[in-house]
């Protein structure tokens, strides 16, 4: 981490217009593969057509608009959004924690939200509604974060203790997860299994609604406390001297992080590792500062998931994989690799 | 200081004991609970004939055997893997190598062709060896224990989605493989024993040989290379053991989780810390849990099994947690 006081005005001019530019280059990446993604698929189309049948509706041919608006371009706002609540999820917890390996899917919140839903899937499958499930998955989340904080809590909040119970909880609910899967009648756990799985082929106009509302509800307070994020990072004696309530923090942020997870949880699925990836990433080009690195990282997770979703429905076609198993493979690698230089550096 | 002191003997003996009751037990209890005395009859006096006497001997046994021996497997990788790691969380299945496993089955039976179910204990050993080494490379003999769990975690998960890709694309193979990939005995194989037997018994070997490398390596590396043990030859021989303990076990009875880390704990609760003790009576203790556990997973909801790896996760998770609320500050 570079101290800003102790770099010349002019260094620091250009710095902050070169990682305003990363953010820009990101949302310009993020829409144009978002228009290539639209144009794949069975009924091919370049890009050109589908801008215009995105831009100008009138004149524009019957069937494409028909594919576009109702099949393709929720799809794609699924994933970019998705990808946003993730990254921005995985930023939050990493701050909460002080440690740049604390993910969602890591510490059980996504273990917790996925079973829930998997129960409501399985078990009590008429009691409720589909628009709910992410209430079950938030209610899922939420408990098993509480509960892993409350057993890792030792005084203050060990990062390690965090990571290591979570663990031990992901297993046990994989454990119930593995049962429902196992017992239950094969045609619904099919369906549950690809949900699991992370998958953005059942996304309708619905999804995006849903993701996009719990996205705002969450994602812009976020975005109001980066500068209390910054505070925080330096520790909670300095945190404190300079005014901010430290405990306060923590349970708005565990809470808006768990939100975050739950509702792309609900609505995609588990995707374990763009919590971990795209604020790492992010954190490699604009260092520290929460008020450019929480939209960098959404807009990398945007990227992650919208590029993965459209390899797993483009590669195999007619057959489609699910995104979140395309970037737990294209991110697995990257992670082992962090792991093992964290240690080397050590 | 003596080598086996009466106490220590009689504590060892009682295990072996607990597992015997155990054994009877297990042979007794199931969809079908039996008579003590038909249960003797069987083992002392078989009858051919009888219905009942298959039952114990024909179904039942087999099974026990095979509970008995998975336990004593991954009680022991555990042992080892936690003596050579100086970690006490470490676990064989923490490495990856459940996952390992059932991907390697997975991609075998159903991308190759002309495989049978009878291949499943070859690709379930290659696949646990596969994963454990990606893991040890990564994690190396670090003691960090966060490095160790999270390069096994990130290996699972990315064996995991291998596997989920391929069940995805081919829905009949995920009905016929659910079972196996959650660890169940109900799938065992008098093969699939005999083929591990050599490896298994290889390993038994080299933990008898290390005992004493093992003790003298508690007091950390440095002072255990300055008194003369080759601490190469002693990671390279007892991870080796390890990986072929727990690769064999996986082939027996598919992905057993938590074993392994629960049972030498058990038994430094026991026994101290003294390897010496520890090596024979982790087996022991390994065998006893998974015989009990496979026992509850049969009898909890009769007819139906539940599958005995969810029974040792379920059991063993919570004391994965608690050591770690424990051991870890």
């Amino acid at each position: 981490m570079i101290d800003a006081r102790e770099v010349t005005d002019s260094r620091l001019c250009r710095r902050k217009s070169r990682n305003v530019h990363y953010l820009i280059i990101m949302i310009v990446l993020v829409i144009l593969v978002g228009i290539c993604s639209i144009s794949l698929g069975s009924y091919a189309m370049t890009p050109i057509e589908v801008a215009r049948t995105l831009f100008a509706a009138t004149g524009a041919d019957g069937m494409m608009q028909k594919i576009v608006f109702d099949i393709r371009l929720p799809r794609i706002l699924l994933a970019i959004l998705s990808g946003m609540a993730m990254a921005l999820s995985g930023v939050v917890l990493q701050v909460l924690t002080r440690n740049a390996l604390a993910a969602p899917g890591l510490i059980g919140v996504e273990a917790g939200a996925g079973t829930a839903v998997l129960l409501a899937m399985i078990v009590w499958r008429s009691s409720l509604p589909v628009e709910l499930y992410p209430v079950a998955a938030f209610v899922g989340g939420v408990s098993v974060a509480l509960l892993v904080a409350a057993l890792a809590w030792n005084r203050s909040l060990a990062p390690l203790r965090l990571i290591l119970v979570g663990v031990g909880i992901t297993a046990i609910l994989a454990a119930v997860a593995d049962t429902l899967i196992t017992y239950g009648r094969i045609g619904e756990v099919g369906s549950a299994l690809l949900w699991l799985a992370g998958s953005l082929h059942r996304a309708d106009w619905a999804n995006v609604r849903s993701q996009a509302l719990w996205l705002m509800i969450s994602g812009i307070p976020v975005l109001l406390l980066s500068r209390h994020f910054d505070l925080f990072q330096l520790g909670n004696a300095v945190a404190a001297s300079r005014g901010l309530d430290t405990a306060k923090l923590r349970i708005a942020a565990l809470f808006l992080s768990v939100m975050l997870t739950a509702s792309a949880v609900a609505n995609v699925g588990t995707m374990s590792f763009i919590g971990l990836l795209a604020p790492h990433a992010a954190r490699l080009l604009v260092g520290d500062r929460h008020h450019l690195l929480l939209p960098l990282a959404a807009m990398i997770g945007a990227a992650i998931v919208l590029v993965s979703d459209t390899i797993g429905r483009t590669i195999f076609a007619p057959l489609q994989l699910p995104a979140g198993l395309v970037v737990a493979v294209i991110s697995a690698p990257y992670i082992l690799y962090l792991l093992s230089r964290n240690g080397a550096s050590r | 200081m003596t080598l086996m002191t009466p106490t220590r003997l009689v504590q060892l003996l009682v295990l072996v004991v607990l597992l015997a009751i155990a054994a009877i037990m297990h042979l007794k209890f199931g969809a079908r609970s039996l008579d003590w005395s038909i249960v003797l009859k069987a083992l002392t006096f078989y009858d051919e004939g009888s219905a009942q006497h298959n039952i114990v001997m024909e179904l039942r046994l087999p099974r026990l055997i095979a509970a008995i021996t998975v336990g004593a497997a991954l009680g022991l990788a555990g042992t080892l893997m936690q003596g050579v790691s100086e970690n006490p969380l470490a676990d064989p299945g923490l490495m990856g190598v459940n996952s390992g496993a059932a991907f390697f089955v997975v991609a075998g039976l159903l991308v190759l062709p002309e495989n049978t179910m009878a291949m499943i204990p070859f690709l379930a050993f290659a696949g646990a060896i596969v994963a454990a080494t990606c893991v040890l490379l990564n994690a190396g003999t670090d003691p960090d224990p966060v490095r160790l769990v999270l390069s096994g975690v990130v290996v699972g998960a990315l064996f995991s989605a291998l596997t989920s890709m391929i069940l995805l694309l081919d829905q009949q193979g995920f009905e016929t493989l659910r079972r196996w990939l959650v660890g169940s005995l109900a799938f065992e194989s008098a093969a699939a024993r005999w083929q591990t037997l050599p490896f298994m018994v290889f390993a038994g070997v080299i933990a008898l040989i290390n005992i004493p490398a093992l003790n003298l390596f508690r007091l950390g590396a440095r002072p255990a290379a300055l008194m003369g043990l080759n601490i190469q030859r002693f990671r390279f021989s007892t991870i080796l053991a390890v990986v072929l303990l727990a690769g064999s076990s996986v082939a027996i009875a598919g992905p057993i989780g938590f074993v392994g880390l629960v049972a030498p704990h058990i038994g430094r609760l026991i026994f101290g810390n003294d390897y010496r003790f520890l090596v024979p009576a982790s087996p022991l203790i390994g065998a006893l849990l998974v015989v009990t556990g496979d026992m509850v997973a049969r009898v909890a909801v009769r007819p139906l099994e539940l599958n005995t790896g969810i029974v040792t996760a379920l059991v063993g998770a919570p004391i994965f947690i608690g050591l770690v609320l424990r051991r870890v500050k």
